[in-house]
């Protein structure tokens, strides 16, 4: 029997929060050029909150769509501001999306990415190209996409979509922030990196990590 | 000796004109004999030799005294900033992107529509590069139809102008044909059009159409061309590509999703100005991207914000070797593409060493630990502050005040980040906010005390939300809403859009609140204590925001207590105007002013906005973003008030002092709220809070609790 879907999730979470851990200070760096130079600590705030929410869970018991909606409620309690209501509303997306499922193979993995994009889309109103986070998760969940379709193994698979996500981030610095406080800035946020796209790309990354360490 | 010139300041040079020499400089100069050479050198108009004999030195000191006080920096030279800066990133983008010429037009304040401007500056290009003989092809667009229209050049011999791209629908004024002829006509060339559709049906009927005689010599004619002149547009929802129904839009989602950035003659290139294959390629008549590069003279004349992106795909993949266009595009394309050098050459500021932080990177607060600075203020505010409010159930990040909520009124609640206080706890009491959420440092709090608190606020007549117009505060608002709508309690909306900088009028929706919140909260929290329904409650509530008018300046950053270091930096000659209370970057960056000088321009910001007649009543709030003192305060208000009286308005009532700060920042800000009869009214209505209490209806205004 392979590693459960849930445990494998849970230990994506994991993931994310280290990772987020280890980029704060670069991430609030990021964000005090055309922000308010806290994008590190809510992110930090944030993901430390979904680890305490999903150490209350009983993971044997407990199916993969109840990891994500508690990492839902767990992150937007912690934190509000606007990546609390982006990750939430995506997570409780993905958490839907994955309902039917005790399995967390690559087709899932597309759904979940892509429900994640989805939610964050509905939930802020952006789209592509207003540089913001969307400018990775929406190119992450599209290369999945792709990726099952083209029945990619699953390590070419998750280059596929870490690639997708970094080229998504760094695009950013070429373009006009329509969205967030960076908006205000208009030109002068030209050259920087959107410090939630960054995130986000680590945050893929971190997801990639976990599934392709995921026991057989 | 005589002096040629004959100016009245020649009479102290005469006199100094003795064999002492310099020690007789003459009073006026102290004893600086550089200043002595220069005045002579630049406003006297006298040769070095003059200014030697003059000065009873040598020619070789006068030489290096004139050479020094440009080091010293007693002489300056400027060139126009706005023109400089234009040839500066001019001069940036040929070296960086390795261009053959870059014409860069000067920002004059948008008086101009850019399309124009920019035609103006491409026909000059143009009309320096065209030659006898030559063969240019047009691309069409709007820019390149204003070329045309700006284009005036003597007549040349055997020039013939070649349409780039097959035609297009007439149902816009810049098609393919329109923009050759106009191009043709202007330097009284022979005009080629290409009599086929840019975009046909299928690949067979492109093939069909490439092989008709006619065609084929019209594409003949194309590839001979020599130069080429084209605009280029981005994929921005309002770009010329999706107005002009040029592509369907069914490819064009097609080519978004393969990261398309921009589009060249009809052809679609990415990021890195890779062409991008797509279903239209087999179907578009037109030059190609690589018989487009392949043209010696390519001139790409484009500009505003929205097209950085895809000027930046064009440079990076070769199409362009003469570009045109305008200063902030231009600084645009360059910072985007990593160029850091550009800044600190358009600041023209004299090389200053930075020896204010040098010897200190932190910033000292009264700290325990930084990760608790939230929860331990809200120990000490809800101990200090207990008689106005306390927290709902176990939460301390949703208050609710004493005696506030009562049946049958509606409830105010009120929210945001921490770190400017007394924002927004400080309004929480009887008579102002029923119910205040609370969220981290500079973030919104979460939905859940916010609904926490609209549920603790609501009397059985509704609830009004009032809170600052930010991305992250209304994502979470309107999520409690929704929660608490469930429930049954009706919920109303108010966005505070005070800060008259943040964008243009045009876009008033898209403000932000700051400081100015003071003053609809005030007049809110009366509404809903007179016991007016939620309907007339929003209605006043929106009528004070929209009559309320902030500006802010900041002199330096303000630091979390997380990182205990600058959010970011403000040079030490500098101010930012317009900045927010979370130290968001303001809108524009200057050397400081006098404080009379900044008040004016605050001042002309807000009576440009507000239409106030002699005779009209206002309130005026002079806030300190934290760290400065109320002496500076005072000294702004002074020159507040005197502007105000000089238009014979009246202040109805005045604050002074810290009501929406930013942690540590230096800096304040200035609202002025034009009352009504009923703004006035619910200003002075009673109120008890910990911050402002006002207790009779007759308050003589600087009522501070």
């Amino acid at each position: 029997m392979s590693e459960t879907a849930t445990r494998v999730l849970a230990r994506m979470f994991e993931r994310m929060s280290e990772v987020i851990e280890t980029e704060k200070d670069h991430l609030s760096e990021l964000d005090g050029a055309i922000g308010d130079g806290d994008h590190g600590i809510t992110m930090s705030i944030g993901f430390k909150a979904v680890n305490a929410a999903l150490s209350t869970l009983d993971l044997d018991t407990a199916s993969p769509s109840d990891v994500l909606s508690t990492a839902a409620s767990g992150f937007l309690n912690a934190v509000g501001a606007s990546t609390g209501p982006l990750y939430a509303t995506g997570f409780r997306r993905a958490a839907q999306a994955l309902a039917d499922r005790d399995q967390l193979d690559l087709a899932a993995c597309r759904d979940m990415l892509g429900a994640i994009s989805e939610g964050i889309r509905d939930r802020g109103k952006a789209q592509r190209g207003d540089k913001t986070m969307l400018d990775v998760w929406l190119p992450a969940a599209e290369a999945a996409t792709a990726g099952v379709a083209s029945n990619l193994s699953k390590p070419d698979f998750w280059k596929a979509v870490e690639n997708a996500a970094e080229n998504g981030a760094a695009a950013t610095a070429t373009m006009i922030a329509t969205k967030g406080r960076a908006a205000r800035l208009r030109e002068r946020s030209l050259g920087h990196a959107d410090p939630g796209a960054v995130s986000a790309a680590a945050l893929i990354k971190a997801i990639a990590g976990a599934s392709c360490t995921q026991a057989e | 000796m005589a002096l040629k010139t004959s100016s009245p300041r020649k009479g102290g040079i005469s006199r100094a004109n003795g064999p002492e020499g310099l020690d007789s400089i003459p009073l006026r100069y102290g004893d600086d004999p550089y200043v002595w050479a220069c005045w002579l050198y630049y406003e006297d108009g006298m040769t070095q030799g003059e200014i030697a004999e003059a000065m009873g030195v040598s020619r070789a000191t006068v030489n290096s005294y004139l050479a020094d006080a440009r080091e010293k920096g007693i002489v300056n030279i400027s060139i126009e900033p706005a023109r400089l800066a234009s040839l500066t990133i001019a001069q940036e983008l040929k070296r960086h992107f390795g261009l053959a010429d870059c014409l860069v037009v000067p920002n004059d304040d948008n008086t101009r529509p850019l399309i124009g401007r920019l035609g103006a500056a491409g026909a000059q290009a143009l009309s320096k590069m065209i030659k006898s003989g030559d063969t240019l092809a047009v691309a069409w667009g709007r820019t390149v139809l204003s070329v045309g229209e700006h284009l005036d050049m003597a007549p040349l011999q055997d020039v013939t102008v070649v349409q780039a791209t097959g035609g297009t629908t007439a149902s816009f004024a810049y098609t393919p044909e329109l923009t050759t002829a106009a191009v043709a006509r202007a330097i009284s060339a022979r005009c080629v059009n290409i009599t086929a559709p840019a975009i046909v049906a299928s690949a067979q009927m492109h093939d069909m159409l490439l092989a008709e005689p006619l065609i084929r010599e019209q594409f003949d004619t194309l590839s001979r061309a020599n130069r080429i002149v084209f605009g280029i547009s981005s994929l921005r929802p309002n770009s010329t590509i999706h107005t002009s129904g040029f592509f369907e839009s069914v490819p064009l989602q097609h080519y978004l999703a393969k990261g398309a950035a921009g589009v060249l003659a009809g052809r679609f290139i990415d990021e890195r100005g890779r062409h991008i294959a797509g279903p239209l390629d087999d179907r578009t008549i037109g030059i190609s991207l690589e018989m487009l590069r392949g043209i010696g003279t390519r001139v790409a004349v484009a500009g505003g914000f929205d097209k950085v992106p895809a000027l930046l795909a064009a440079l990076r993949g070769g199409y362009v070797n003469v570009l045109v266009t305008d200063a902030a595009t231009g600084a645009g394309i360059l910072r985007a593409d990593g160029v850091t050098s550009l800044d600190g050459k358009l600041s023209q500021r004299q090389k200053s060493t930075p020896v204010a932080n040098a010897y200190r990177t932190h910033v000292k607060k009264f700290l325990n630990n930084p990760n608790d600075v939230v929860e331990e203020m809200l120990d000490g505010l809800i101990a200090a502050h207990k008689p106005y409010l306390q927290p709902i159930g176990n939460s301390r990040r949703a208050l609710v005040a004493r005696n506030g909520p009562r049946p049958g009124k509606v409830g105010l609640v009120i929210g945001g980040g921490t770190g400017h206080e007394p924002c927004f706890v400080g309004y929480v009491g009887k008579g102002l906010a029923d119910a205040v959420a609370i969220g981290n440092i500079f973030s919104s709090p979460p939905p859940d005390p916010i609904a926490k608190c609209a549920v603790a606020a609501s009397g059985g007549a509704g609830v009004l939300f009032v809170y600052g117009n930010y991305a992250g505060d209304v994502m979470n608002f309107e999520m409690a809403a929704e929660l608490v709508e469930e429930q049954g309690i009706p919920i109303r909306t108010v966005l505070t859009t005070d800060d008259i900088v943040s964008s243009p009028v045009e876009d008033k929706e898209g403000r932000r609140g700051v400081a100015g919140n003071f003053f609809v909260f005030k007049v809110a929290g009366a509404a809903c204590d007179r016991g007016m329904t939620l309907d007339e409650c929003e209605a006043v509530t929106r009528k004070a925001n929209d009559r309320t008018y902030t500006v802010g300046v900041a002199l330096e950053s303000c630091s979390m207590p997380q990182t205990r270091r600058h959010n970011f930096e403000i040079g030490p000659d500098d101010m930012e105007l317009g900045m927010g209370i979370h130290g968001e970057p303001g809108v524009s960056r200057e050397r400081i002013r006098t404080a009379d000088e900044i008040v004016d321009t605050i001042m002309d910001n807000i009576f440009k906005e507000m239409k106030a007649e002699p005779g009209d009543r206002v309130a005026v709030l002079v806030n300190s973003f934290g760290a400065t003192p109320l002496m500076e305060l005072y000294i702004l208000f002074r020159r507040v008030e005197q502007r105000l009286s000089a238009k014979n308005i009246t202040i109805e009532a005045n604050w002074v002092g810290h009501y929406c700060t930013s942690l540590d920042m230096v800096g304040a800000s200035i609202s002025i709220l034009h009352l009504d009869r009923q703004l006035t009214d619910l200003l002075h209505h009673p109120c008890q809070t910990a911050i402002l209490s006002i207790n009779a209806p007759e308050t003589d205004g600087a009522a501070r609790g």
